[in-house]
């Protein structure tokens, strides 16, 4: 990256270029690198993020249950410990590799690339990245996804977009999950999505249940339509 | 707890554009951060305290957080205003995501002893 060192004498002040010195330029690099990679393979790239028990790994099995008949996906786990997540998601039958990130917040691009290297890809139309369960880091970190897709859980409370600004405000989907549970509890879906709007004029919406399934056709609809968009735009160019 | 992963970059940032003889005569390293990049300063300092005693580096070293606030130019008005409480419309009401600060995650300057 940076190959040779600044010539400017290191005395006194020294103005930084915003490029060589930007915090973010490593894993931007890296993320740069899978965007490459997955527009070569003509595989569409999600990350999945949300707060912790918002139901994105059991989304995954959902989305499983549903589209594997349709296409090949596959998912990329991270979580600080274990292999349950994984683990729920090969249940349904498709593949999924754990990341262990042993105490690590939220996923970085070197991460993911790692990951990729030990899947295949070959016939794969749609990779999911189930990011670690956190509204705060995994927001700074671009991991060459298509879309950045996060899930709201009635359960949480529909104050979420505004507490949270760079999460939902650099998402392309916000899901509010568990709407099973509206009924029950303090949600207002319409703040929810003021409140997204808000942050985020191009953010989209959908409210779905893993539980009841609604919605779920709606979200497998436009993973549909973002897979065969990608491989469309591929051939194209 | 990302903010360790940033002061780990701050230090690889400075290892490839300084030689470590000149890292060595570093006393300050201001970093410009926008709003937007949620970084917590004082979270920033903490991170930085605790990555400089692990790695036994710039230990007399000042960290100088300077953040900028979020600002927007509005595509349809030109109107180039400040974002406050997050809202991402410009002051006659449009919605925009054109940002022109406040995403900055930099290392603005570094001060050496002459």
């Amino acid at each position: 990256m940076a190959a040779e060192k600044s010539s400017k004498a290191a005395r006194g002040t020294v103005q930084c270029d915003n490029s060589s010195f930007n915090l973010l330029k490593a894993n931007d690099f890296v993320a740069d690198t899978i965007r490459k990679h997955v527009k070569e393979k003509q595989v569409l790239l999600i990350n999945v993020t949300s707060s912790a028990g918002s139901g994105k790994t059991t989304l995954m099995q959902e989305t499983a249950k549903r589209l594997s008949s349709k296409i090949k996906m596959k998912v990329l786990v991270g979580d600080l410990e274990t292999e349950r997540d994984a683990d729920r998601i090969r249940e349904t039958g498709i593949e999924a590799l754990q990341i262990v990130t042993g105490g690590i917040c939220h996923l970085e691009a070197q991460m993911v690339w790692q990951a990729m290297e030990q899947i295949s890809l070959e016939g794969t139309d749609l990779l999911f990245v189930e990011n670690v369960g956190n509204l705060v880091c995994p927001s700074s970190f671009d991991l060459g996804e298509d879309y950045r897709v996060t899930l709201l859980a009635s359960t949480e409370g529909d104050d979420k977009p505004k507490k949270y600004p760079k999460m939902f405000h650099t998402s392309d989907l916000m899901l509010v999950s568990k709407s099973d549970l509206l009924p029950y509890v303090p949600f207002s879906v319409e703040a929810a999505i003021q409140d997204a709007k808000d942050v985020n004029p191009d953010i989209e919406v959908m409210q779905i249940s893993s539980t009841n399934g609604d919605g779920i056709d709606e979200w497998c609809d436009w993973l549909m339509e973002k897979v065969n968009e990608k491989k469309h735009r591929e051939v194209i160019a | 707890m990302h903010e360790i992963s940033l002061v780990r970059n701050i230090f690889r940032a400075l290892d490839s554009e300084f030689d470590q003889e000149e890292l060595a005569k570093l006393n300050q390293i201001d970093l410009k951060v926008g709003l937007l990049s949620n970084v917590e300063p004082i979270l920033m300092q903490n991170a930085f305290e605790a990555v400089t005693q692990d790695e036994n580096r710039f230990l007399e070293t000042k960290l100088v957080v300077n953040v900028v606030p979020i600002l927007i130019e509005c595509e349809l008005c030109g109107n180039v205003s400040e974002v406050r409480n997050y809202s991402f419309k410009c002051p006659n009401g449009h919605p925009t995501k054109n940002i022109i600060q406040g995403e900055e995650l930099t290392i603005e300057r570094v001060h050496f002893a002459d």
